[in-house]
Formats: structure tokens, sequence, C-alpha cells
């Protein structure tokens, strides 16, 4: 192999850390702009927006009383304002079977809107020639991807579900937002204003006004007379500001995509830098005659460092300059893919600042420097006389003071680690990152320490099975523990981060499956399928349906509950809303006597732990500031034990006047005696299939729902962390390339005495899947500890139950296994078409 | 000079053989030509000159190499029409090496270098014969050693003994005691000797030196890519004697 050939490998490893690094700023910038230019389609013609103020409690618009639009139009300089409004509002058709399926593109939400005929203060526009906006109560307009997609066509009846009842509407016009045919994926209709008040509960309001000015009339002037002339809690700001500020709310959502995307491309740096670290190793090993030769005729050891580095140097700037032209191609292909996946990302040029560069350029270059100096610094103290003797093997390390070095290092990290799961020192999720990051540096400087015993339990069936080459393979892992450590460590890592993640998804399945089964007696639970922006809080439904369900014979007791955000004291949090007469039989949150009953007006009941938390006593005075209201004092009136509906409980009733009853959040069902699951699913499916948003489950069929959930962000978590294992094989790759030519010689006498080609190629292979379940063994070991820590830690989130995948980690090990055996196809081919001759005769 | 003719069935044999490396004007002749018998349960010293052509004959003969012209036998197989894995196979089966790099397995004992091409071969050594061999190279107590933990006579006593374990119809030994000093190369020759002698293995040994020769039944002189001349019962002196005339 070719130094060419070795610099490749390393340069492969530069190239995916910056990848993904310059990938990800790449694809959040693009989105980024696209979200600018949706925002500027918006507020093109909008001098001035105009929307309640609100509480600053929850994200959704608070309706106004449609009367302030006059106020509005009223002012000196407006020359015309339109009152808006928004919900969700689902198109439904049906199946192959005739049932009622949801349009819905991945996860993309689906908006209605009253339609405008005031093009300038509207994103929306009929496209030319595709009908007209709606003007009567059964009219609707769509928008054209949508249409196209679900092939339908002006005149066309569809079937579309707001707060109440699917109703059907006619397809009068097919619409564009700003000059796209469609928006994100989402699926976008109009109706005409009062029936868009009427479905989404919103008789006499509107989320929004929007006005333009006379030409003249500056925007921020007009904001100022105008919010003269509104009453209190409503204001105007000007369109740019507005633009400004939910652009500012879209960069807070990608913010949060960005740090995820780059915590991977973290795990992908980190392990890429063990292999140049290690490739760096073994290339100044094998040229230490050299670098001592140079020594012997008078260079400083300094200038040994310098000539490793600048090498180290040059490869570092090409391949992380690659690594960033790979990035641009990364992100256009996670954008193909989800435009595949049905988010209809609008094209466009990508988007490459050269902040992308240069924070691609500087991890890559950064990270080789860092990782070549070690081996630098070792080379530069070889003594020439050593090394021109032909001991090849660099100072080594004592056991003992590896032995200390690691423990150190693995205590360092293990101190953060508990820090950041049980202390309250510093930020939790920095100390428990940066604490595994240390402890993988700490068990890798151990890791060589226990090679040769692993290296031979796990490799002891070799001899026995393929008698001398397997011997050999077994031997050759043994003979360097360093090497097979550190190659084996970056394997660990990404098994380690796999383990973790799977031990902390069946914890949480496991409890999910135990909470079930005892937070709910009830039968069956109702809820959206649909999920909203707010994750912690349920898409919403009819009020109806629970009374329909409550009516039917084969049902005892239906109840619903709803949930808001709040600020309780100042502090956020989610309040679920129950009828407290009929609680007790549809919740185990086992309370305290008399607190369900104690639920009356301005009344609350909170979990013991919360206020032990709390420092409260029962009777203590508490305030709450919904999105309505604000500050509204309540009186803690009981506790109760079980916390799976939250911490705060209030009624229906209140909640109602403290939040805007759009709908409920969830419904509990108990059957009425007698009544098998069957009969009752059948007769509370009439009820339902009214409300196709909504979706009926009994108690195993909610847990398979929830597992199918941890299962799909399992599969994401695997498949990032795939990469990390992807990089890992190529270390393998590398270490086992740059060991056959130190051991040219050693290949090119099994030849000459016999071995066959085949039996060269199985003798490496075996010595890479000793490496590899090595590597796997260790990580398999972390990943057990960090996944037992955090699901301690989170005992009394509702992870009660450890639980361990054993099935997916032998999978691990299997992966690794064909991981170890992929890695040393190329290895061990190059090794059997050595030149014997050569091979012999090799310095 | 006369090729020379031997008596006994040749173990191996080479006829015409002709190796060119380089073209044009670097065009090197390596064996121009060259045609010679090894004889059955002899030892057989092969000498000249550097560039003589020496090693690359040893090579063709033992099926390392190929030629690019001419035939070579080993037993009654020719070479030049074997695939690598018959190649490899017919080392296994029929040749054993001492190379003067030693060329020993690091990660493996002394006894585990020995029966390496046993153990490849997937075969069982003859405990008597190894125990033989092991006596004669005197390394009854050095069998658990690793090669490191050896001096280099003992390593080059290891790859001979390597070689002769496996009952090989033909040694080919490339200046195995080139490395050594006098006296470790002294034993180890009087070893191969003993092995022809005793044993009536075939060796074939390439050599520069004229006292190391000595040792063999027979010598023939290489020069150019061809045979110039043969001696057989040489002394020391009388290979010294013959070189000299052919330097003339």
């Amino acid at each position: 192999m070719s130094s060419h050939t070795r610099l490749a490998l390393t340069a492969i490893a530069i190239i995916l850390g910056v990848a993904f690094v310059s990938g990800t700023y790449v694809f959040t910038d693009t989105i980024k702009g696209q979200f600018d230019s949706l925002f500027t389609d918006i507020y093109q013609g909008v001098d001035v927006a105009i929307a309640a103020e609100g509480t600053g409690v929850g994200s959704a618009d608070v309706p106004f009383d449609e009367s302030v639009l006059d106020i509005v139009t009223a002012v000196d300089g407006v020359e015309i304002a339109t009152g808006g409004v928004t919900g969700f509002a689902t198109i439904i058709t049906t199946d192959d079977a005739g049932d009622p399926k949801i349009v819905q593109n991945g996860g993309a939400p689906t908006l209605g809107f009253a339609w405008s005929d005031v093009s300038r203060l509207s994103p929306l526009s009929i496209k030319d020639g595709n009908g007209r906006g709606p003007t009567t109560s059964s009219e609707v307009a769509i928008d054209v991807g949508t249409a196209a997609a679900q092939g339908f066509k002006l005149g066309d009846v569809v079937k579309i579900q707001a707060t109440g009842e699917a109703e059907d509407f006619t397809i009068v016009g097919l619409m564009s937002f700003g000059d796209q045919d469609s928006l994100l994926g989402a699926t976008l209709s109009a109706f005409e204003m009062t029936e868009a008040q009427r479905i989404f509960g919103l008789e006499g309001q509107f989320n929004s006004i929007g006005v333009a000015a006379i030409s003249g009339v500056s925007a921020a002037d007009l904001a100022r007379d105008i919010n003269e002339a509104l009453p209190a809690g409503i204001i105007a700001i000007t369109g740019q500001s507005q633009q400004a500020a939910d652009l500012s709310e879209v960069n807070d959502s990608l913010g949060i995509i960005n740090i995820a995307l780059l915590s991977f491309a973290a795990v992908a740096v980190f392990v890429g830098s063990f292999i140049i670290q290690n490739t760096f190793r073994i290339i100044v090993t094998q040229r230490t005659r050299e670098l001592a030769m140079l020594r012997a005729i008078g260079a400083t050891g300094r200038q040994v460092i310098v000539m490793v580095v600048v090498e180290a140097l040059i490869v570092a700037l090409f391949a992380s300059a690659l690594g960033v032209v790979v990035g641009i191609g990364l992100a256009g292909a996670i954008r193909s893919a989800m435009n595949a996946a049905g988010l209809a990302v609008p094209p466009g040029s990508l988007v490459v600042l050269s902040r992308t560069v240069f924070v691609g350029m500087a991890t890559g270059v950064i990270v080789t420097m860092l990782a070549a100096l070690l081996p630098a610094y070792r080379a530069s103290k070889v003594s020439p006389v050593a090394a021109m003797r032909g001991e090849t093997r660099v100072r080594k390390t004592t056991m003992r003071k590896r032995a200390i070095t690691g423990v150190s290092i693995s205590a360092l990290g293990l101190v953060f680690l508990m820090t950041g799961l049980f202390g309250s020192v510093g930020n939790a999720i920095a100390n428990v990152g940066g604490g595994a990051l240390i402890m993988f540096i700490g068990v890798s400087v151990l890791a060589p320490l226990a090679a040769r015993p692993i290296a031979n339990v796990i490799g002891a069936p070799l001899p026995k099975i393929f008698g001398i080459t397997g011997t050999l393979a077994k031997e050759n892992t043994k003979r360097a523990p360093r090497r097979t450590a550190s190659t084996a460590s970056a394997l660990m890592i990404g098994i380690a981060l796999v383990t973790f993640v799977a031990i902390f998804a069946a914890t949480i399945k496991a409890s999910i499956a135990e909470t079930v089964d005892e937070a709910f007696p009830s039968d069956f639970t109702i809820q959206s399928s649909q999920l909203g922006e707010d994750p912690n809080i349920p898409m919403t439904f009819s009020r109806d349906l629970v009374g329909q369900v409550d009516a039917l014979d084969e049902v005892a007791v239906a109840g619903a509950f709803q949930f808001g955000e709040a600020l309780i004291n100042d502090e956020k949090g989610f309040i679920t809303a129950v009828d407290p007469a009929k609680a007790e039989s549809l919740l185990t949150i086992e309370p305290a006597p008399g607190a369900l009953d104690s639920l009356t007006a301005n009344t609350i009941i909170v979990s013991e732990k919360l206020l032990k938390a709390r420092n409260w006593t029962v009777g203590e005075s508490v305030t709450i500031t919904t999105p309505l209201v604000e500050d509204v004092p309540f009186t803690v009136t009981g506790t109760f034990a079980r916390t799976e509906f939250g911490d705060y409980l209030i009624s229906t009733e209140v909640f109602t006047q403290q939040y805007e009853p759009t709908g409920d959040g969830f419904v509990a069902v108990k059957l009425a005696p007698g009544v098998s699951l069957e009969e009752g699913r059948v007769a509370i499916l009439e009820v339902t299939d009214n409300y196709p948003t909504t979706e009926l489950q009994d108690k195993s069929e909610l847990v398979a729902d929830a597992e199918k959930q941890i299962d799909g962000a399992l599969a994401l978590f695997q498949g990032l962390l795939g990469l990390a294992i992807f990089i890992a094989v190529i270390g393998i790759v590398n270490t086992l390339a740059l060991s056959i030519i130190e051991r040219t010689r050693e290949i090119g006498l099994v030849r000459a005495v016999g071995m066959s080609r085949r039996k060269v190629r199985k003798m490496i292979r075996w010595e890479s899947v000793i490496v590899s379940l090595f590597g796997a063994t260790l990580g398999i070991g972390m990943g057990l500890f960090f996944g037992w820590a955090v699901a301690r830690a989170l005992e009394d989130e509702g992870l009660g139950k450890f639980a361990v995948p054993f099935g997916q980690l032998m999978a691990y090990v299997v992966i690794a296994f064909f991981a170890g055996l992929i890695a040393a196809v190329w290895p061990a081919f190059k090794a059997a078409r050595l030149n014997v001759l050569e091979a012999i005769a090799y310095e | 000079m006369q090729p020379t003719t031997t008596q006994g069935p040749s173990a191996a044999r080479i006829i015409d053989g002709v190796k060119i490396y380089g073209e044009g004007n670097t065009e090197v002749r390596a064996l121009d030509g060259v045609s010679a018998e090894f004889e059955v349960g002899k030892f057989t010293a092969i000498m000249g000159p550097s560039g003589s052509g020496k090693s690359t004959l040893l090579h063709a003969l033992a099926g390392l190499d190929t030629i690019d012209a001419g035939e070579v036998f080993i037993g009654d197989t020719e070479l030049g029409s074997l695939k690598d894995k018959a190649l490899t196979e017919l080392r296994r089966e029929s040749v054993g090496f001492v190379f003067q790099a030693y060329n020993l397995i690091p990660t493996l004992s002394a006894r585990e270098n020995i029966l390496l091409p046993l153990s490849i071969a997937g075969r069982e050594a003859d405990k008597a014969w190894f125990d033989n061999v092991i006596e004669a190279v005197g390394l009854l107590d050095r069998l658990s050693h690793r090669p490191t933990e050896l001096s280099g006579g003992q390593q080059q006593r290891v790859a001979a003994a390597r070689a002769l374990v496996s009952q090989p119809e033909i040694i080919f030994a490339d200046e195995p005691s080139g490395n050594l000093d006098s006296t470790s190369g002294a034993e180890l020759l009087s070893f191969m000797r003993k092995a022809v002698r005793d044993f009536g293995q075939t060796i074939v040994m390439v050599t520069h030196d004229p006292s190391a020769a000595a040792y063999a039944d027979r010598v023939i002189f290489l020069d150019d890519g061809k045979v110039v001349a043969s001696m057989d019962d040489p002394t020391t002196d009388g290979i010294f004697e013959a070189m000299k005339d052919l330097g003339n």
C-alpha cells in the first residue's frame, strides 16, 4: 500500500466528520432561507399587523372581537384592513376499504384560513385559470399541491373537519401560497369568512388583522396611530417587525435541529479523531528508522515533530476542503429525502455561508492536528540508536502508568456524568455529554490492558476451528495491544451509543406498558391522531364527542380531559383539566381523600412530589397565568400521588374559563359491565367515525402506538449513529492495511511455505473480526452502564422499569462481526496478492 | 566448459531457462538459457558472482518466480503450467525453504514455527522424525521460546528445522549462513550436510562463500545467467581455484 492510500484512508475519516458538520449548517441555513422568503411572501403587502397581546403563555394566537376591524379601518392613513382567521382544518378522503382517511404529509400541519379577496394582504391567491375564492358557506379553496397529490378537481366535494364534525365542501378554487404550489407539505384550505369563524369556533372573532397603508404613510407611524386607537390588550406592530418575530421563532426551533444534528456530527468527529490518531501513530512507528536517522544526522526532536505535523496539516486541509464539499452534497441529499417523504421543501439553491466553510475547515484541521501531535511527540523522543538497531517500538507506556492515567480520566468522566444525572450543578446535558466523552477517552486509555485477555477469550475458538490460520489471526491481534485497542475504541463509541439508545428506548417502553396498565382503569381512550405544534399539548377535537359516547348503552362512563400550558407562580407548567365526578373512575391518580371533590371554582390540586419540591402546603395560594388571563389566584386544596397525568389538576369547568374552549384533548371510556371489548369498540366507532381526526384505542393499542413512536425515534438514532460505526469500520480497514505492511515478510513467508491466498485472506478476516468484537464488547459494556445510569436518574420521571433489550444487543454484536468481515475485505485482498518474492525480501 | 550431467534421478531441473528483467537498454537477462539438474539425495551449491543469476535460478526452481522461456521441473511436475493455487500446493507439499533473513513468525514459538508448514497443510508431524530433527539442530530446550528470545544461529536452525520437518522432496536455501557468525554458520551447514547424508534429504543452496559451498556434494558455477562450470566433492581451495579460472 502506498503512502497515498494510507493518507487517503485517514482523509476519509476527516472528510466524513467535516461533511457532517458542514452539511448540518448548510441544511439548516437553507431551510432558514426558505422560511425567510416564505415570511416575505406572507407579509409582502402587510404594513401593519394587529394581534391580541396575550399573556406570553402558549403559542396560539389569542382571538379578539371582530369589531376591532372597524376601529382600525377608521384610523387615518389606513388604505385597507382585513381580519384573519386561522385554525386546523383536515381534509378527509376514504381509503380503499371505504374507511375515512385524513390527508396529511408526514408531520406537516393541516391549515385552514378565512379567504380574503384583498390579495395584497394575503399570501394565498387563486392560481390563474383554477377557479375562484370561496363565497358561500359550502365552498372551499385548497392548495394546488394537495389537489394534485390527491387528484382533486374543481367541483369535487370533499369532507373537511375543523373543531366540530367533518362536513362537506365543494372545491371552487386551487390556491398558490406566494408563488409556490405548496407550503412545505402542509395542506391549505380557505373558507368564506363567516364559515371559517364558525368551523374554527371563533364566531365574531379574528386571530389577526392585516393593514395596508395609504402610499406615503410610513408603517411605523401608522402602527403608532393604530395603537392609540386600539383597546387594551390588542397591539399593532409593523409587518416587518412581525416578520422578524416569526422568523426568530423559526430560528429557535431550527436551533434545536441544528444542535441535534451537530451532536451527531460531534460523535462522527470524535470517532474520526481516534482513527486519525491511530493512523498517524502507525505511520510514525513505521518510519521510526527514517526519523531516527534524521535525528542521528542532527535533526532536533522539534524538527521531527514539525515534519509529522506538517504532513498532518496537508492531509487535514485537503480532506477538510473535500469534507465541506461532501457536506453540501449531503444537505442536498437530506432535502431530496424530505421531498420524497412528502414534505415539499421548495427548490432553491443551497445556502453555503462562509461561516459553514470556516467551521468545517477548522474542525477538520484542529482535530487532525491534535490527533497527530501525540504520535509526533512520541516519535521525537525515540533514541536514534535504538531506532537504527531496528527496534521499531516507540517508548512504551508502562502498564502501571497507563492504568493510573486511564482510571483517573474515567473517574473524572464519571464525576461529570453523575453530577449531570443526579446533581444540580451546571448544565445537566452538557455534564452528561461531556462526562460520557471523557469516559470514552478514559476507557480507550485502559483498553490496551484489556486487549490481550479479551482477544484471548474472543479468539479462543479460532485455533480449534481454523488451525494455524486461526492461531495466527488470534496472535496478531495480541501482538500490538495498543493498536488493537485504539482501533476497537472507535467501534466501541458507536456501539456504546446505539446500545445506550436501545436500552433507553426499551426502558421507556417497559415503563409505558406498566404505566398504562396501572394508571388507566378505563377500557378505551380517544385522542387526536394529529400532531400539534406543542408536543406537550395534544390536538383537540369536538366537545360533542364525549357526550355522544357517554350516551351509548355499552358505555358506563366517558370523560373528557383538557390540557393547557400555564405559568404557576411564574413557573412554566402544564395543567390538566378533569371532570371531578368522573376522574375517580377513569384515572388512577391516587388522590388524597377529598382532593377530587375539592375541585371547584379556582381550586387546584397538585402532585405530592411537586408540593414537596415547591415547599407548598395544602391551602397555599398560587397565581396562574394562561394564554387568556393573567395572575388568577387559585388555592391548593389537595394532592395526588401518581403523575402520569401531570402535576396540576383543575376542573374542566374552571379550565374553560381560563382557556379558549376549542375542544377536548383526551377522552377515557369505561364500558358498562358485561360489555366485551369488541362490542364496545363497535359501538364507540359508530360515534368516532364522524370525527375522522380522532383515534379510538384500547390499552394494548395505546401501548403499541407509543412503542411504535419510540421505535421510530430509535431507528432514526440508530441510523445516525450507524455513521459512527461506518467511520469505525474505515478505521479497522486502515489499521489492518497498515499492519499488513508491517507484516509483509511474514505474509511472504507463510505464502512461501504453502499457505494459500484463501487462507491468508481468512487469517486477516478473523483478525479483523476479533478486533471488532473486542470493540463491541467494550461498547456494549459502556452502553449498558450509561443506560443504567440514565434510567436510574430518571426513575422518578416515569422510567421505573429498567429494561435491557438482549436481542438488540445481540444484533449489535452480529453487526460488529460483519463490520469486521467487511472491513477485512480489501486489506485481505491486498495481503493475498502480495508478491511472495518481494514480500520475503521486504525491508 | 561442458554442462554436467548427473547419474541418479533428478529432484529438480531447469531446461533452457530464460528470465529477463526490464526492457530495451535496461534489459537484463538474469537467466540466459540455463540448464541444470539436481540429483535426489544430494547437497548442491550454486555459486557465482553478484548478478550471475543464482538467486533468480533458485527462485525459479522453487516455484517462487516464473521464467520467460524454458521449463522447470520439480520431480515430474512442470511448473510453467501451474496456477498460483497449484504452485502454492506444490510448495507446501514438496518444497522447503531456508532464507538468509530467518523469516520466522514472531508471534509463534519455535515449535510452532517449525510445525508451521505442516500446520498450514493441516498435517500431523511424524513424532519420531520431529524428535530426530530437533535433536539434530539442538533446539530441544528452546522449543517454547519466541524468535526474539533466540540468537541468530538458533533462529536459523529453527528455520532449517522448519524446512526439514515436513520431509519435502527438495529444500532450497538462499545464503542460509549469510547472516551468521562463522561458528553458527558452520554448525548450520554441518547440520544441512548431515540431513543429506543421514536422512537422504535433497538440498539446493545458493551461496557466494566458498567455505560454505565446500559442505556440498557438488557445486555449479553461474555467470551471466548460464552454468559455466561444475565440481563434484568440492573443497574450499578447489572452489577458490575454479573461481580464479572463471575470473580469467
